[in-house]
């Protein structure tokens, strides 16, 4: 696996990945869609798959003396590395952001605990229907990210909803209330549960679904 | 050779001994003194249109087995099938006497597959490709693969693209050889290569088998490359094996035959291959066993291309 690993990062990984990690910077960005600069984590692993996809990626993989199964899970392993990594950049910029800005986030939800428990989420959901969707062919890329990436705005549009109308829940999700945020803490946690087990379901329907595909 | 011979002596004194002792565990000993390289038994494969039926053949090590077939008669889908790229329907393939599907590390450490020549990452420099590929060999030899690259004039900061169609080929032979693959399984490695680099491969491969230890395993529709170097013949006609022998053995089953449309009868034609009608008279295929035929028809011995030819236009 950590062979595997080493491939994925020295040569599957785009350009676009490490550029887009920067993109945590728009948590500065005053009065804007905090969601959005996570959008372009999922555009970054679409760029993998497509550009493995036009380097014979998956031929080269399956080449080597390996399982098919460990070339998903090692897959699904470098996507959770991005993932995680995006999250950890974009810390540092949420708090700087707001602890900088006067007034709230007109834009949407405040960068606050529950938002990055929000953030697991969306990645859960674009995880579990674009990966497995992939590797159903090894080679249609436009139809998964499709899907995917209608999961991932869907799933946007309902956690921005509920800071939309005012109510005891917007009162309780949107604010940089300190106190309010220790109580978010489930929130985030629920996410980070939710990512990390629909990464399981993920891999196993992935490496199931490639199972099947002859190369 | 003589060391395999010697081998196989033994393995059947050792045979007859254990049978008189009745030794049960011979079978690990005969893995290790195994001379057959690759086995594939009633490998069947089916697609929409094209079904791959019971395709068995072996090849033994120390020797170049030809696989010939036209366009779409099933060699790259065999190809794929004895690597388990795509997913037969039935049928075992064993190398050095292990079953692939359950020795599947093992079995992919002894073999070099080659599709082509390396058109992976073609904007990567051969460094890299090798960097990353030699991590899954415990078996590599970094020394082996410097004097394989120096061998075959390839630089390793030159990126996959910047390589002709031969040195794409010979890169991913360099690569097979570093983790020491002592069998090579390689689909069209000479098409698209110019005569002076298809000599070159072929002398390659010849070198390659000396040892004894290794063995190649070739797929071409180009068949005077086989006429050069192969040991064996097997060949693949809508997805059965029609022929899996030496290549001598092969060459002599069959003489081509020409001569005047009169003395095209009947009971001729049933025995004539691809029968050819042009306005000299006819020409066709043969096989030995039916000689001497009539007296004013001219019987010549085939090469490859001619058989190939007669069998495929039926």
């Amino acid at each position: 696996m950590k062979n595997l690993l080493y491939k994925e990062f020295k040569l599957a990984t785009h350009p676009t990945t490490y550029l887009f990690l920067s993109l945590g910077l728009m948590l500065l960005i005053p009065s804007y869609p905090g969601y959005v600069g996570f959008f372009y984590v999922s555009l970054s692993i679409f760029f993998i798959f497509l550009s493995g996809r036009e380097n014979r990626d998956v031929f080269f993989t399956v080449s080597l003396p390996i399982r098919k199964t460990d070339a998903v899970k090692a897959r699904c392993s470098m996507i959770a590395i991005i993932e995680m990594a995006q999250i950890l950049v974009a810390i540092p910029f949420a708090i700087i952001g707001n602890a900088s800005r006067t007034g709230e986030n007109l834009a949407g939800i405040e960068s606050n605990v529950a938002f990055f428990g929000f953030v697991f989420m969306i990645f859960s959901v674009y995880n579990i229907v674009f990966i497995p969707m992939f590797y159903k062919t090894t080679y249609k890329i436009g139809i998964p990210f499709l899907f995917g990436g209608i999961a991932f705005g869907l799933f946007y549009i309902l956690v921005e909803m509920l800071v939309w109308i005012p109510s005891p829940i917007k009162s309780f999700l949107d604010t940089l209330d300190p106190t309010i945020m220790v109580q978010q803490l489930p929130i985030l946690i629920i996410g980070i549960v939710i990512w990390f087990f629909t990464w399981i379901i993920t891999y196993k329907k992935a490496a199931s679904n490639f199972e099947k595909v002859d190369i | 050779m003589k060391k395999h011979v010697n081998e196989r002596v033994f393995f059947l004194i050792f045979k007859i001994i254990s049978d008189i002792l009745c030794i049960d565990d011979i079978h690990s000993i005969e893995g290790d003194l195994c001379m057959e390289i690759l086995s594939v038994v009633d490998l069947c494969k089916s697609y929409e249109k094209f079904d791959l039926k019971n395709v068995s053949f072996t090849l033994e090590q120390g020797y170049i087995m030809g696989f010939i077939g036209r366009n779409g008669a099933g060699k790259t889908t065999t190809l794929k099938s004895i690597m388990r790229l795509v997913h037969p329907k039935s049928g075992k393939v064993t190398i050095l006497g292990k079953d692939f599907a359950e020795n599947e590390f093992y079995c992919k450490q002894k073999i070099g597959f080659v599709l082509g020549g390396v058109d992976y990452y073609p904007k990567k420099k051969l460094k890299i490709i090798t960097d990353v590929t030699k991590r899954f060999f415990p078996e590599w030899d970094d020394e082996k693969h410097l004097s394989l690259l120096k061998r075959f004039d390839l630089d390793p900061e030159k990126r996959i693209d910047e390589l002709s169609a031969g040195m794409r080929v010979k890169y991913s032979l360099a690569l097979a050889l570093s983790h020491n693959a002592q069998l090579l399984i390689l689909d069209e490695p000479t098409s698209g290569l110019d005569p002076v680099s298809r000599d070159d491969l072929l002398c390659l491969f010849q070198d390659l088998i000396e040892d004894g230890e290794h063995s190649i395993l070739f797929s071409t529709h180009i068949t005077s490359d086989l006429e050069k170097c192969a040991d064996y013949i097997t060949y693949i006609k809508d997805g059965e094996i029609i022929a899996s022998t030496e290549k001598d053995l092969f060459l002599d089953e069959y003489r081509l035959v020409q001569g005047p449309i009169d003395k095209l009868t009947s009971e001729l034609t049933e025995k004539l291959i691809g029968v050819r009608k042009h306005k000299f008279g006819f020409e066709a295929l043969i096989r030995t066993r039916y000689l001497p035929v009539a007296e004013g028809i001219e019987v010549e011995s085939a090469d490859l291309e001619a058989i190939m030819v007669h069998i495929e236009r039926g």
